[in-house]
């Protein structure tokens, strides 16, 4: 008031952030676009000018199976190594939370090394250690490799929930008649679930688009970055657009039913 | 003024809990040095002290969630000491109340009801008929987060209720509550507390709390009880320096026996000489004594005024708190003298600061630390 550049220059300020954000979004969007397009394109590839329309990579990705069978052990694989992860992570951030023990830093560091070791040298000593115990080469070897070195993440984000909860609300259900393990099922692991779920789905990300580890510890049974890298060093394949739609999609569809579905029961919660 | 309650201490001695000799130190620190305590079936006891005085931690052990390291700890005739806290028959309510936020209302109270095999509908009419008891049962479907504090307070109180204890532990549970709620949720507490007739411990640093609603007090500093005894009780007789101290407003005198004859004690003080009545003879000339006298005891003196107490001393400011104002004085040794009086704020003669002003109190109105009275109310 009284100076008339201010609303102005407030203007100019908006615009220009605007056109940053916009920019921003374009940046980080713009290659995820191009590969839906050229997935529903008769291109082999990826260039302008567009070609027409096909769903002929689609089909081949039914007709050879590598792809589509990598996606479903990839979502094989990372849900059951999440929700591991997400188990051992509650059980150590609690035990850290809540005792004092001696070799508690220890017990904490040696639960975080694994997400500080380059995963290089991880893939190639667990390859070393799962052949020598007979478990290499299989599913199973992956989904033992990521929890190992999921739980970490998994767990800090669960301590940092714990760490939150008042030390009188444990005390409130013990004072009330309930032992221990009633204590943890009815009290802390409700009062954790949100830190669970996000830890949770960290993981699965984690797992998912994991490719070094998995490289290394994985035989006939790929999961979907394995497989993926595979084709691209064989040839040129424009399948590869079709599985990446897929997988975008399947994902878009998660967080929107995460979004619909899953956050309106924890703000109908939280709500004052 | 200390509201006495009008409900008779019965002569059911029936006893509720029985500490002996209580002692916790965390590390280095004492949290309780020693202490006993009793409390007989149906009564409120309020513990009363400064933060730091081990009040919580002994209600804590009560509860047992903390471990005494020495001492016995009998409910109801039966030694809990090594009971744990689950299988105690003691509730808690804490000072934020530590409700479930992720159940809502009903769910929270029925919580100590669910642990072990239930029937549903039995756990559902007794919850609802405590609901009732504590004016919730329009409120029983409610999220935690959509409550007031006072609302908070009384899930915390059926929640432990609706499991039936047989003693009700409440640490500080009105300090986060606004004063004029304070007062209305007092009276409630005492009005539930009389209605189920259960034993109420319940811990402060409140005086005004603790003498509205507790038949006994406990006082206690530094890990020690320093005094127990009825509100008018502490509050016109306090048995030691810092209960006299803690308590109230009032003055502290030090001074030396001169003379005992007669029923009446007479003490020299640095501002001159004090007679008490009413300790008999009992206390030897010569000893170091410390005086008490409430600062309502005292007034202005008037003419008139025969063989009351007598001090001079110059008024260094004066306080006006609504119903009543209060003095701040300074003798000329250098003594501080408070004086309450009921009147209205005036600018009368003899209020100037700086102001010599005589005040006196009667002997009768005198306290002795240490030294029992010889009967006196």
């Amino acid at each position: 008031m009284g100076r008339p550049g201010y609303y102005l220059r407030e203007n100019g300020y908006r615009i220009a952030g605007r056109v940053y954000l916009f920019l921003g979004f374009v940046f980080l969007l713009l290659p995820i676009a191009f590969l839906i397009l050229f997935s529903f394109q008769k291109n082999v590839y990826s260039s302008l000018p567009l070609q027409g329309w096909s769903l002929q990579w689609y089909d081949k990705l039914v007709d050879d199976g590598v792809l589509f069978d990598a996606l479903l052990n990839s979502l094989y694989v990372s849900p059951i190594a999440a929700t591991c992860a997400s188990v051992i992570g509650f059980l150590a951030a609690y035990a850290l939370n809540r005792f004092v023990f001696p070799g508690r830093i220890l017990t904490a560091t040696i639960l975080i090394l694994p997400i500080l070791i380059p995963p290089l040298i991880l893939g190639v000593s667990l390859l070393g250690l799962l052949s020598r115990l007979g478990l290499h080469g299989e599913l199973y070897s992956i989904i033992i490799a990521h929890t190992l070195l999921l739980t970490a993440p998994a767990m800090a984000i669960i301590q940092l929930r714990l760490a939150q909860m008042p030390p009188t609300l444990e005390e409130a259900a013990w004072d009330l008649g309930a032992n221990e393990l009633q204590t943890v099922w009815r009290v802390v692991l409700p009062w954790a679930l949100p830190g669970i779920a996000g830890g949770w789905l960290l993981a699965f990300t984690f797992s998912f688009d994991e490719f070094i580890i998995a490289w290394f510890v994985s035989g006939f049974d790929q999961t979907l970055p394995v497989a993926v890298y595979n084709v691209m060093i064989a040839s040129h394949d424009p399948s590869l657009n079709a599985i990446g739609t897929i997988v975008f999609g399947l994902l878009l569809l998660t967080l929107l039913g995460a979004e619909l579905l899953i956050i309106p029961l924890f703000m109908r919660r939280r709500r004052v | 003024m200390v509201h006495e309650r009008a409900r008779a201490v019965t002569g059911d001695t029936v006893a509720d809990l029985e500490a002996r000799g209580i002692a916790k130190r965390f590390g280095s620190v004492i949290a309780i040095e020693r202490v006993d305590l009793d409390v007989r079936r149906g009564e409120f006891v309020a513990i009363m002290g400064p933060s730091g005085c081990g009040k919580t931690t002994l209600l804590r052990i009560i509860a047992g969630l903390e471990r005494a390291d020495a001492g016995t700890l009998l409910l109801r005739g039966e030694d809990i000491g090594d009971v744990p806290v689950h299988k105690r028959s003691t509730r808690l309510i804490w000072q934020d109340y530590s409700l479930f936020p992720f159940l809502n209302v009903r769910k929270n109270i029925e919580f100590g009801l669910t642990l072990k095999r239930h029937d549903k509908k039995a756990v559902r009419s007794k919850v609802e008929a405590v609901a009732e008891q504590v004016h919730l049962d329009h409120l029983l479907s409610r999220r935690i987060g959509q409550l007031s504090g006072g609302e908070k307070q009384r899930v915390a109180i059926a929640r432990a209720l609706v499991t039936e204890p047989e003693i009700l532990l409440l640490d500080e549970p009105l300090s986060s509550l606004d004063a004029h709620l304070r007062i209305k949720v007092q009276s409630e507490l005492t009005a539930l507390q009389r209605e189920l007739g259960i034993s109420f411990v319940y811990v402060t640093h409140n005086q005004s709390e603790a003498f509205a609603m507790a038949d006994r007090v406990v006082v206690m500093n530094k890990g020690v009880v320093e005094q127990v005894g009825r509100p008018a009780e502490i509050y016109n007789r306090p048995a030691t320096h810092f209960v006299a101290e803690f308590v109230g407003a009032n003055n502290i005198f030090e001074g030396r026996v001169s003379d005992a004859a007669d029923g009446t004690v007479v003490v020299d003080c640095s501002h001159g000489v004090v007679r008490i009545a009413g300790y008999g003879n009992t206390i030897e000339r010569g000893a170091a004594v410390e005086l008490v006298v409430q600062a309502d005891k005292l007034r202005r003196h008037q003419d008139g005024d025969d063989g009351q107490n007598t001090i001079r001393a110059i008024l260094r400011g004066r306080e006006f708190t609504g119903s009543q104002v209060i003095y701040h004085l300074e003798t000329a040794q250098g003594v501080e003298v408070k004086m309450v009086l009921q009147e209205p704020f005036t600018e009368g003669e003899g209020t100037e600061i700086n102001a010599e002003m005589e005040l006196c109190w009667a002997p009768e109105d005198t306290v002795i630390l240490g030294h029992r009275d010889a009967g006196l109310p």
